[in-house]
């Protein structure tokens, strides 16, 4: 198996913010259906138990996919929904700051890649 | 205590925005209910209350402790004209004052803006960091 780069951890990164955007919107169109309950992203666990190893390069990309899943541990609402706008708005804040954070670290990368070919 | 959490002063400003809106939720109701004569059991509506407390021992955010009827009493108004009336003509009216919940409201509405206000600043002082990294 090949080394697991930065660049292969960024693109898992910014999969699993764009997979949560996603459902954070999804939650959000649904704050008033009935019955509906919320989705969540599971990434920063997955990521945490594949870095029990120690070394980042054996991690292995495919254990870290990002994938949705229903918490179903939050306080319900009389019509049985379990959306709350405040944590939805607090969450994509969040997951914009990390999306952003993200996004300047590839572009770091890019820039180092881009000194190296200059210099050769 | 866990230091480098970067999430923990969103989570404390989110927790303060539902603490809030809870008791704006609460606040409504007891304005709504103002001239409830019948909350069932025969009694006019009681005021409701709700008592914050904090989510752990440490820094942290808030939570709603729980939600207390207000015991005091009811006012009596004299209307013998209402069904409700009892034989000297007096009604009970419920236990909420208009102009105390009122300033409820206001404290209940500030306090939500300042929580989003903390929120803002910290997004945009995070904004900060991240443009170190150009």
């Amino acid at each position: 198996m090949s080394k697991t780069g930065i660049l292969d951890l960024l693109e898992s990164g910014i999969k699993a913010e764009t997979l949560r955007q996603k459902a954070i919107s999804n939650n959000v169109a649904n704050l008033q259906t009935p019955g509906y309950r919320r989705l969540g992203v599971k990434f920063e666990q997955l990521l945490a138990k594949a870095m029990e190893s120690g070394d980042v390069g054996k991690i292995n990309l495919d254990e870290i996919k990002a994938s949705l899943y229903q918490p179903k541990n939050t306080a319900l609402n009389p019509n049985g929904n379990d959306v709350n706008l405040e944590v939805e708005v607090g969450d994509m804040v969040k997951n914009s700051i990390r999306y952003r954070a993200f996004i300047k670290l590839l572009n770091k990368t890019y820039a180092q890649i881009d000194e190296a070919i200059k210099v050769g | 205590m866990r230091i480098g959490n970067a999430s923990g002063p969103i989570d404390i400003s989110v927790s303060g925005l539902r603490a809030q809106n809870k008791q704006m939720e609460i606040i409504s109701s007891n304005i709504a209910n103002a001239r409830t004569t019948d909350a069932g059991k025969g009694e006019p509506y009681r005021r409701l209350e709700a008592s914050l407390k904090t989510q752990k021992d440490e820094i942290s955010g808030v939570q709603i402790d729980k939600i207390t009827k207000d015991m005091s009493d009811f006012e009596k108004i004299l209307d013998p004209g209402n069904p409700k009336a009892d034989e000297n003509g007096y009604v009970s009216m419920p236990n909420v004052s208009l102009p105390f919940e009122m300033m409820n409201l206001s404290i209940a509405t500030r306090t939500y803006q300042a929580n989003a206000a903390v929120l803002k600043r910290y997004q945009a002082m995070v904004e900060t960091t991240l443009e170190l990294l150009r």
